[in-house]
This record gives structure tokens, C-alpha cells and sequence, in this order.
């Protein structure tokens, strides 16, 4: 497999997998900044959605709770927004694009989804950060090309 | 004092003192609306303020079905009781006479056992309107004194107009000096109070069409 | 006599013209307005019928403008402004009232009830009796420009964001530019799918577009606290830098009071007509589509319906062009009962949604929306103003609904033809 270098050859990739597979690499991009949110719930989602036997009941109770974390933790209008709070939002954001339903899933699948949120996890702790240099999405290309070799 | 000077009263110095206050009061209540006068919009507009205000004078009236549906005892209830007095008022033979006199024309009249079922419809939804004030929550946590008062000099017209007409109790002198009194005390009272709806209805409708016209919407 | 009470009076007293005066003189206690408004609708309590609301402004009306209210003043018999009366309308004016202009609809002798509760607001804050939650955005909104406290580099740092996934580029402070898009802290925090959205549209119908780096805050919290002093320094920077970079119009995004504070109140509060146009985004995206530079493929097979944002459709007049949108990309819509400038409020806009004294009751009374979904029964609702999104989904998470929001702006976009 080529190695992915860049965006579009990214979303090439991620497109062709089935929606299955696109799950389970959402499911890994979650996992990886799930340190940024502090909502125990959240493990239990990726948990649920990583696990191929798990029924729809479990699946649709996941998505629920990942709605609910994201409700619970986007930041209300007009009060102070704290960016690092904020990326917590944006995990919970990547894992109910994980956890959605290939019917509902929005353009892009849940991968490509859960891979924008996640990065805008990691955007909101950069803008708070006194750290001038934002992190980069290569950890992204390294998950889909490690899933694509095993 | 006698019957008949109880009357001559109220027809000559009763009703002058009452048609003064009466204009000038409400002369007074409207000019110190528009003198208060309103900022021009800067905004641009989307639609025409003059068009909108006045189709919502007229559009107003028309309770949309929802709304129609929430409140359909004031609504049903109002109307009637406005109707009622409007034909009362305006279509009963000898009130025209009196229009005749001051204002120097008339016009046909209604037939009066038709006059009479109005006055008997109106009394009746006026009493029930009054119910309405008490047992619904919202009337009666806004009911004030201005909203009794207001009530009664508008149902003593119609119901001393009525046992007037059918002799009912007193002599004729008696009963229609005591009519042509309580007519002079809803004049006298009008002009303070939130009878003055009658004439502020129509700027209120007109700037509510104007504002939401302005922005584009029919109100 | 107090300063703060002084200071409310005072500014109950600017307030009063001859549209108040009107209002007032025609009340007649009818009551209909507490069945047009969610909050009396949904509680039952009478406290909150939208003309009672205004009885702060209605006394000074009553003995400062009347010649019977003064005579009556100095014989005792006007009821008078006090502190406890201010103190007491606090709840009413901001917890349980979102401006939404369903009373001004209903009212039968046409009184413009939103439009006075509004000025209400006025005398309230300026007497210091304004929800916390609220001071403290405003005071964000002015010191820092944003009243979620959103500066620039957070900005730029979502715009680098939406650039690296499009492969577009967001033009900030182009000189010259037709359109000046400003954009709500909310979408900026919690929705920067939005610029994305935006951005792609843009592209595709070929339209010159900016963003300025002074002035991208389109939410107005002096509008919601009531305090136009601070209103109009907000309005005047987005006027600076329309004049700075030479735009044409101005475009308001998906936030609702954002649209009426800058395309309805904002000239005023400045005190001069503007020289470029304002425009809500989706008034700018039906333009295209009648110009015919948007295309769009594909339909949404679920079945949608429109929630109507009431700043945007009944006080703003944008209830047409939603529709033709929403019908290029789908033939499974449905409008909900009571629909257009009659829709029912969300329930969390101008101001009640940044008050956490008022979750409960802003909770309370998206039971009405309930009443209005279940009789629809859609897959998802669309709208068009990021609080309403927000608050929707967590009205329909409270009452175990699981209809997803969509946002127009954003599926116009996913919707986007080859070019």
C-alpha cells in the first residue's frame, strides 16, 4: 500500500473502504484523542463501536450517550468559551460520527467524519496552548495505512 | 327633582357636559400619542410601511386558525358583543334620531324586535364575558379595577336601554333619564380609560402592519 | 431615590415614543397574547403573559406621558417604578421571554408586544437588573469582541483548519471584496462546519467573499441585554471594517438575533443608514440560486421539515427563500403546523440560552416544538441559526427524541453539483 501523504489521497482511501471498515478506523482516530475529553462515557462508546459483535441495541445506546456528551460538552452561547474544554466537544463529536448509522451518516462517512472532529479536538487544545505549532494530521495517515497493513 | 326635570337635565346640560369631556378627552389622548412622534428607520427597508399598516388594520381582525383554536371564547365572545353594540347603537330608530339631530343626517334603521334580540344576545355575552374574566388564569390575574369598571358603564346602556323600551319597573321619564345617564357616564369615563381602543386600535394596527412591513413581513 | 433606579427610569423614559404610547392606550386585557407565547403556553403562569411583561415601561407611560397619569401622579394615584418592581421583572423580561414575536402577531388591537418588552429591557439593565450570564457576555462582546471570548488567533486557527480539509483558501481582510461574512461565536466554537460549508458554496458560485480580522463577530449581546449604547459600539465595528475593506453587503450568518441586530436595529443604533447591504446568508444563497450559480445534486431521500429561527422569519422576513432551498434538494418536505411567521420559538434565543437561571423553563417549554414535531413526525429538522440547533438537540435529548438537526446552510453544501 502507497503511503498517504496527503489529504486527498486520504479521502481516496477512506472512500473506498466499506462502511464496516470505515467504522472501525473512525473508531481508532476516536481513541486517539480521547485523552483530550474528560467524559468517562466516551471510552465506553469506542468500546461498543471497536467491538464487531456488538448488537444495534448497544450500538444505538452508544450513539446516544455520544450525543449526549456532546450536548453536555459544547459551550453554551454567550458564556466564556475555554478551547481546552472545548476539544472534549469535539471527541465526543468524532465518536457519534463513529457511532452513527450508515443511513444518517453524513457526506464523507463516518471515518472522514470522526478524522475533521478529531483534528478540531486537537485544533481547540492548540488555541488555548501557548505552543505555537499545531499538530499535524500524520498520526491520521499512519492509523489508516497501519488498519490497511494488518 | 321630578321625573321630567331629571330627563330635561340629562338631555340638555348632562348631555353637553358629557359630549365635552368626551371629544376634548379624546382630542387630548390622541394628539399626546402623536406628539410624542417616532424616529425615522435607517434600515432598509424590504417592504412598504404604509401598504402593511393599513391591510393590518383590516387583517387583524382575522384571527389566524391556531390562535382561533386557543382562544376561541374571547374571540367568539368579543365579536359578538362588539357587533351586538354596534347595531344597537347605530341601527336602532330612535338613536339615529339622535344622530340626526347632532350631527344633521341619518340612515334606515332595523327593525326593533331585531334591535331587541341583539340587545338580549349582547347583554348575555357581556355577562358571560365577565364570567370568563374571573374563571380563566391568565383574565384574572390581569383584571384590574379600570377592567370592572369598563364593563359596567358598557352593559348599564344595554340593560337600562332594555327594561327602558319594555317599561320594565319604573315609569318611561324615569327609565330612559336613567338610559341617557348611563350613556353620559360611559362618554365621561371613556376617555380615560381603555375604551379609548376604539380609536388608538386603528394607529396600533397601523404601526404594528408598518413595523412588520417594513421588515418584509405581513403582520 | 437610588442611582441604579434613577438610572432605569431614565432610560424606560428614552424609550417611550408614540408606537408605546398607542400600544398602551389600546390594551384591553383581552389575554390572547398569553396564548400566543410558549412561555405562558407550556407553564401555565400567568406572570408571563407577554403584555404584563411590559409594566415597568407601562407606568412610566402612564405618569410621565399622559396628561390623566400625571394629574393622577400627584395625587398618589399612579402606581410608581420602584426598585422591587425592577428587581421582580428581572425573571419575566429575560428568563421567560426570547423576543420571539408571536404576541405581536396575535394581538387583536395590534400592540407590538415584543417590540415594548424589548424596550423593557432598557430600563431593567440599566438599573442593573440583567441575568449574570448575560453582563458577562456583554462585557466579553466588548472587550474582546466576541461574547464567548473567541479571538482572533481561535479564529484563524479554524480557519486553517477549514482550508487544510477543503483545499480552499478563506480570504481574510480582501479590500474590495463583494461580501463581508461575519460569523456567530457559537458557529465559530461549535459549528466551524459552517465556514466550511460557506467557503465550498462560495467557490462554486464564483463569489467574492472576505472575512475581516476586526470586525467577524455578527452576535450582538447589547441587543439581548438591552443596553443600545453597547449595541451600537458593536453595530459601528462591523460598519468600520464593511468601510475599510469597501464591501458591498454584508452577510449574517446562521444566528438569529445576530440578523435583526444588524440588518434591522443596527442603522438605528448608530444613528446612520448603512452604505452597503445587509443580507442573511440564506437570503445570499437564494440570490444564487435564482441567478442560477447554484447547482446542486442529489435529494435527501429522509423526511424533512423547516423550523422557522422567529428573528429570522417573523422579525426578520426571511421565510420565502429557506423554502426554495430547501426544495432543491429535497421533495420529501413537510411544514410543520403553524409554520412561517407563525412557527413557535425554540425557546433559547436573545439571551434565555446564556442564562443558566432559565434552563429549566427554557426545557420546559420546548414541549410546545414537541407538540408541533410530533404531528410532523420528520427525520430531521432543518434550520437556519446555530442556537436554535443547539438548544433543539437538547430539548429533543431531554425528551428522548432522536431527530437530528441539520443545519441549511451546511446541506445546501453537501448537496453542491461539479463544476
Amino acid at each position: 500500500m502507497n503511503q498517504i501523504t496527503n489529504d486527498s489521497k486520504f479521502k481516496q482511501v477512506i472512500q473506498k473502504l466499506d462502511f464496516t471498515q470505515q467504522r472501525e478506523v473512525a473508531a481508532l482516530f476516536v481513541e486517539h484523542v480521547l485523552p483530550l475529553s474528560n467524559d468517562e462515557r466516551l471510552n465506553r462508546v469506542v468500546k461498543v463501536v471497536r467491538d464487531s459483535n456488538a448488537s444495534a441495541d448497544e450500538l444505538a445506546s452508544a450513539l446516544r450517550s455520544a450525543k449526549a456528551v456532546t450536548l453536555d460538552s459544547h459551550t453554551r452561547c454567550g458564556s466564556e468559551g475555554k478551547w481546552t474544554d472545548q476539544a472534549g466537544y469535539f471527541v465526543a463529536r468524532a465518536a457519534t460520527a463513529a457511532a452513527t448509522p450508515e443511513a444518517q451518516s453524513k457526506s464523507g462517512g463516518p471515518a472522514w467524519q470522526a478524522a475533521m472532529s478529531s483534528r478540531m479536538a486537537q485544533t481547540s487544545v492548540f488555541i488555548d496552548s501557548e505552543d505555537e505549532t499545531p499538530v499535524g494530521t500524520e498520526w491520521q495517515y499512519d492509523i489508516l495505512s497501519n488498519y490497511l497493513n494488518s | 327633582m321630578t321625573e321630567i326635570e331629571f330627563l330635561n337635565w340629562v338631555r340638555g346640560p348632562g348631555f353637553q357636559m358629557a359630549t365635552i369631556i368626551f371629544v376634548a378627552g379624546i382630542v387630548i389622548r390622541i394628539f399626546e400619542i402623536l406628539l410624542l412622534g417616532r424616529k425615522n428607520n435607517l434600515a432598509e427597508a424590504k417592504g412598504s410601511e404604509m401598504s402593511s399598516g393599513f391591510k393590518t388594520i383590516l387583517t387583524r381582525s382575522v384571527p389566524d386558525a391556531s390562535t382561533f383554536k386557543r382562544s376561541t371564547f374571547t374571540i367568539v365572545a368579543g365579536y359578538i358583543f362588539h357587533i351586538g353594540l354596534f347595531v344597537i347603537i347605530f341601527f336602532y330608530a330612535p338613536h339615529i334620531l339622535l344622530f340626526k339631530d347632532v350631527i344633521g343626517f341619518g340612515w334606515p334603521a332595523l327593525p326593533t324586535p331585531v334591535v331587541d334580540a341583539f340587545a338580549v344576545i349582547t347583554i348575555i355575552a357581556l355577562l358571560a364575558v365577565l364570567v370568563h374574566r374571573f374563571n380563566n388564569k391568565v383574565l384574572h390575574y390581569l383584571t384590574n379595577f379600570e377592567d370592572l369598571l369598563v364593563w359596567f358603564v358598557t352593559i348599564a346602556p344595554l340593560v337600562t336601554g332594555y327594561i327602558a323600551f319594555h317599561r320594565i319597573g319604573m315609569t318611561a321619564p324615569a327609565l330612559l333619564g336613567l338610559h341617557i345617564l348611563s350613556v353620559e357616564l360611559l362618554m365621561v369615563v371613556f376617555p380615560f380609560t381603555k375604551l379609548m381602543h376604539a380609536f388608538t386600535l386603528f394607529m396600533s394596527r397601523w404601526y404594528n402592519g408598518a413595523i412588520s412591513g417594513y421588515r418584509g413581513v405581513q403582520s | 431615590m437610588s442611582a441604579s433606579l434613577e438610572k432605569g427610569i431614565n432610560a424606560l423614559k428614552q424609550q417611550v415614543d408614540s408606537t408605546v404610547a398607542s400600544f398602551f392606550s389600546s390594551c384591553v386585557h383581552c389575554g390572547m397574547c398569553a396564548e400566543a407565547c410558549l412561555f405562558y403556553t407550556e407553564t401555565g403562569d400567568p406572570q408571563r403573559t407577554p403584555i404584563y411583561k411590559t409594566e415597568p415601561l407601562r407606568r412610566i407611560w402612564k405618569s410621565e406621558y399622559t396628561l390623566f397619569g400625571r394629574i393622577g401622579k400627584m395625587f398618589g394615584l399612579t402606581k410608581a417604578v420602584d426598585e422591587k418592581l425592577l428587581a421582580d421583572w428581572e425573571t419575566l423580561v429575560y428568563d421567560s421571554c426570547t423576543l420571539c414575536g408571536r404576541c405581536s402577531m396575535v394581538c387583536p388591537v395590534g400592540i407590538d408586544i415584543t417590540l415594548m418588552i424589548r424596550k423593557t429591557r432598557e430600563g431593567l439593565a440599566a438599573a442593573g437588573h440583567a441575568p449574570e450570564g448575560l453582563i458577562g457576555a456583554t462585557k466579553r462582546a466588548v472587550t474582546i469582541g466576541s461574547p464567548m471570548g473567541v479571538k482572533l488567533p481561535a479564529l484563524k486557527a479554524q480557519i486553517a483548519h477549514v482550508e487544510k480539509d477543503t483545499g480552499l483558501t478563506i480570504p481574510l481582510d480582501v479590500e474590495g471584496a463583494e461580501y463581508m461574512l461575519l460569523l456567530s461565536s457559537m458557529e465559530i466554537m461549535n459549528f466551524p462546519e459552517f465556514i466550511e460549508a460557506v467557503a465550498r458554496i462560495f467557490k462554486h458560485a464564483g463569489v467574492s467573499w472576505t472575512i475581516s480580522s476586526e470586525a467577524f463577530e455578527a452576535t450582538n449581546s447589547g441587543i439581548q441585554i438591552g443596553v443600545s449604547d453597547i449595541a451600537a459600539e458593536l453595530v459601528q465595528r462591523i460598519v468600520d471594517a464593511a468601510g475599510k475593506l469597501k464591501v458591498k453587503t454584508v452577510i449574517s450568518p446562521e444566528c438569529g438575533h445576530a440578523y435583526m441586530a444588524i440588518r434591522w436595529d443596527g442603522p438605528n443604533l448608530v444613528g446612520k443608514a448603512f452604505n452597503f447591504k445587509v443580507r442573511h446568508i440564506l437570503e445570499v444563497l437564494d440570490e444564487l440560486r435564482k441567478d442560477g450559480r447554484l447547482k446542486t445534486t442529489g435529494k435527501e431521500e429522509q423526511r424533512l421539515t423547516y423550523h422557522d429561527p422567529c428573528q429570522i422569519a417573523r422579525r426578520g422576513g426571511v421565510i420565502d427563500q429557506p423554502r426554495n432551498l430547501i426544495n432543491m434538494i429535497s421533495d420529501n418536505f413537510v411544514e410543520m403546523p403553524d409554520t412561517g411567521k407563525m412557527n413557535w420559538c425554540c425557546g433559547a434565543g436573545g439571551g434565555v440560552s446564556s442564562n443558566e437561571r432559565a434552563d429549566e423553563v427554557r426545557l420546559k417549554v420546548f414541549q410546545r416544538k414537541k407538540d408541533q414535531l410530533d404531528e410532523v413526525m420528520p427525520d430531521a429538522i432543518v434550520s437556519a441559526c446555530s442556537n436554535c440547533r443547539i438548544h433543539l438537540e437538547d430539548g429533543l435529548e431531554a425528551y428522548h427524541m432522536d431527530i437530528p438537526l441539520l443545519s441549511l446552510t451546511e446541506t445546501i453544501a453537501e448537496h453542491l453539483a461539479e463544476k
